[in-house]
């Protein structure tokens, strides 16, 4: 997209579906059909969502670039913005610019094991990945270890549990930690005994043998979870190179140029927006500051 | 480079030509401190300053500037940039602007910086250090390229560096003003280069900095600064290279609104601040030592965010000095 870098494009909202009491997922699609052809994004990049008048903020897409004409973005309400958002209705029209953002590193992980481990939101860039997955077949084995804190808290339900049904017939191994028990998740631990459990996502690594040599780790979710994940996988053997993880900060324009997003120190400068959101432990080790 | 002379006699005349390739703003004195000031006359302006409060970059990145007006639902760019002259910038801002070139030029392009960069006709001109300047020590006291003209005093007119064709153009069109460089001026142009070249106070030792800075992360001279730092934010107004904006979207009247930008510091609290009220620099100490990181990054590709202007040290109300913090990190190490 050539021109002003801040002008955004209009998008019609297609559908408005509540899947939790918080988050909303908005499937979009550009008016300009030429835009809609043109569009293509990685699994972990993000847009800007321009409300014309009230402001910006940035969602990663939630959708998969293997299907196109339409984009998905899935949208907690937290604060000023995101609650206009959420009182948009189909039909509605807002902005979106980008695609922007390095996204995962798709092709160099072909044939490999994946690895996705989410908590709560971060559940939304690699829904991405997980559709990309299975909509091309090119990994040996997918992995969703999946954090929440309660049964009205899981994103995409329907999905997760259809894969809880069938993954393995897609080489794709669903596993959910809980943390605040209920009726419905005592029946889906009942259901699912090996991969349903009460606790948190750490707890799903145990039992589990990866192929370490041939995997890699896709990681998204709230500042403190990285920590004890990124543990379990380096006592696992697992490389930092190979460990990936999308990050977050407040961001303003999405290229590079307002500075909010900027980490690091003397030797190490890191745009967020640009250089990220994606980045491997290799990269926080060498950043202060990354995580 | 291509060098003419400019005889003190025809400097007014030069001046009022370029009057003619637009508005022209040039350093002004105003109480104690000077500043870039729209002028119509060689006399209105003070050319012997050191520094002007807030650098050149006003130009290019304002400090509050619209970038879209709300037309029947779309955005509608903001333009009406016309050319204009910047007359006497110092060598050291020069640098500043390239800095902010790397930024603002780089993909994607920033259209109003571009614009107004291209729109911006830039007089270089000489100047002797002052106790707050340390840019020779930063490679940023001497501007190869980056401006139109570049003016050298010599005791009777200006040795003029042309660094761009429309510099040339500029010079040529008025070949009767100039004259050829003669030996002795360029013995003039030498010993002013000597003598500015001692009179340095101050320096940021470059060599290991960038590393050194970075292994005292957890020095306690962060943090005595820190406390002393009232979180005023002059340092960034004033700062050549600090660029953050922030995006504020108003409504004019019922039916129209605009979208502008305008400058952030980083000693803000809100400049980390995220949904949940989560805050990535959530004390003044993160703050203070994310500025002088910023500030202090080598880019392997253009070297240091620091052109050594001085402006920080002379205008922060707390008398924070950039280059005596840096120094005393770098210090704690031992
Ligand atoms: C790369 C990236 C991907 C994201 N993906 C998603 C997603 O898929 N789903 C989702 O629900 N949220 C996502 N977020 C967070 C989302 O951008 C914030 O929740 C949103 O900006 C909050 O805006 P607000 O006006 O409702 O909140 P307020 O608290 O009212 O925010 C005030 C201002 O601060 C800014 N701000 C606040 N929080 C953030 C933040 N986390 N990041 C950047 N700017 C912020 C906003 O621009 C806003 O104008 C993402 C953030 C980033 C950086
Ligand atoms: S982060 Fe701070 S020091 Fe760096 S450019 Fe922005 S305001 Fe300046
Ligand atoms: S000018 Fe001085 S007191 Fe103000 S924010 Fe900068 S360092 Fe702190
Ligand atoms: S969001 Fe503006 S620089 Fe990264």
């Amino acid at each position: 997209m050539t021109g002003n870098p801040y002008q955004s494009h209009d998008a019609r909202i297609l559908e408005v579906k509540d899947l939790t009491p918080r988050e909303k997922l908005f499937t979009l699609r550009f008016i300009d059909p030429e835009i809609n052809e043109s569009f293509t994004f990685k699994p972990g990049q993000f847009v800007i969502v321009d409300v014309r008048g009230f402001g910006e903020f940035p969602i990663s897409l939630c959708s998969s670039p293997t299907r196109k004409g339409y984009i998905q973005l899935c949208i907690r309400k937290v604060g000023r913005m995101t609650k206009f958002v959420h009182k948009m209705k189909e039909g509605d029209v807002v902005g979106i610019r980008g695609p922007y953002g390095n996204g995962f590193p798709m092709e160099n992980m072909e044939g490999s094991n994946l690895i996705l481990v989410a908590g709560g939101l971060g559940m939304a860039p690699l829904r991405s990945v997980l559709w990309y997955t299975l909509d091309t077949g090119k990994y040996e084995h997918v992995w969703l270890l999946y954090g929440t804190k309660a049964y009205e808290d899981i994103l995409f339900r329907d999905e997760i549990i259809h894969l809880l049904k069938h993954g393995e017939t897609m080489n794709c191994t669903v596993k959910m930690a809980y943390e605040i028990e209920s009726p419905s998740c005592i029946y889906l631990e009942r259901g699912f005994s090996e991969r349903v459990c009460r606790g948190v996502v750490t707890d799903l690594f145990r039992g589990e043998s990866f192929d370490i040599e041939n995997s890699y780790a896709l990681i998204c979710g709230p500042p403190i979870m990285y920590r004890f994940v990124i543990r379990e996988l380096l006592n696992r053997k697992l490389s930092p190179g190979r460990i990936y993880m999308t990050l977050e900060r407040r961001m303003r324009c999405g290229v590079g140029k307002c500075g909010h997003c900027v980490v690091g120190t003397s030797v190490s400068m890191k745009y967020i927006c640009r250089d990220g959101p994606v980045f491997t432990y290799w990269d926080a080790l060498a950043t202060r500051g990354l995580i | 480079m291509r060098y003419v002379k400019l005889p003190s006699e025809n400097f007014g005349e030069f001046f009022n030509f370029l009057q003619r390739l637009g508005p022209t703003y040039g350093p002004v004195k105003e109480g104690k401190t000077h500043h870039f000031r729209e002028v119509k006359g060689v006399s209105e302006m003070d050319l012997n300053y050191t520094r002007t409060m807030l650098p050149p970059k006003k130009f290019f990145v304002r400090p509050r500037e619209r970038l879209f007006r709300l037309e029947n639902g779309w955005w509608k760019e903001e333009d009406g940039e016309r050319p204009f002259v910047l007359f006497g910038v110092h060598a050291c801002d020069i640098h500043g602007l390239k800095i902010l070139d790397k930024v603002y030029l780089s993909d994607p392009v920033d259209p109003y910086y571009s614009k107004r960069r291209q729109n911006a006709f830039i007089v270089g001109i000489s100047c002797m250090p002052d106790e707050y300047c340390f840019c020779k020590s930063l490679g940023t006291h001497f501007a190869m390229d980056g401006f139109d003209l570049f003016l050298h005093e010599l005791p009777d007119g200006w040795l003029v560096r042309i660094g761009s064709v429309r510099g040339h153009e500029v010079a040529w069109e008025n070949e009767k003003l100039f004259e050829e460089v003669t030996d002795e001026d360029l013995r003039h142009f030498k010993e002013f280069e000597e003598k500015r070249a001692n009179a340095f106070q101050k320096e940021i030792p470059q060599e290991g900095l960038a590393d050194m800075l970075d292994l005292a992360y957890n020095s306690p001279v962060w943090k005595d600064y820190a406390e002393k730092c009232l979180a005023c934010g002059n340092c960034n107004m004033v700062c050549p290279t600090c660029r953050c904006y922030e995006v504020c979207d108003s409504w004019v009247d019922a039916y129209s609104s605009v979208r502008e930008r305008r400058y952030d510091s980083c000693f803000m609290e809100s400049h980390g601040l995220v949904a949940g009220g989560h805050n990535f620099r959530p004390t003044r100490l993160d703050r203070f030592r994310h500025r002088y990181y910023c500030k202090s990054y080598f880019d392997p590709s253009s070297g240091f965010n620091c052109v050594g202007c001085g402006r920080w040290d002379e205008f922060c109300p707390a008398g924070i000095e950039h280059v005596k913090v840096l120094e005393e990190v770098r210090g704690s190490l031992r």
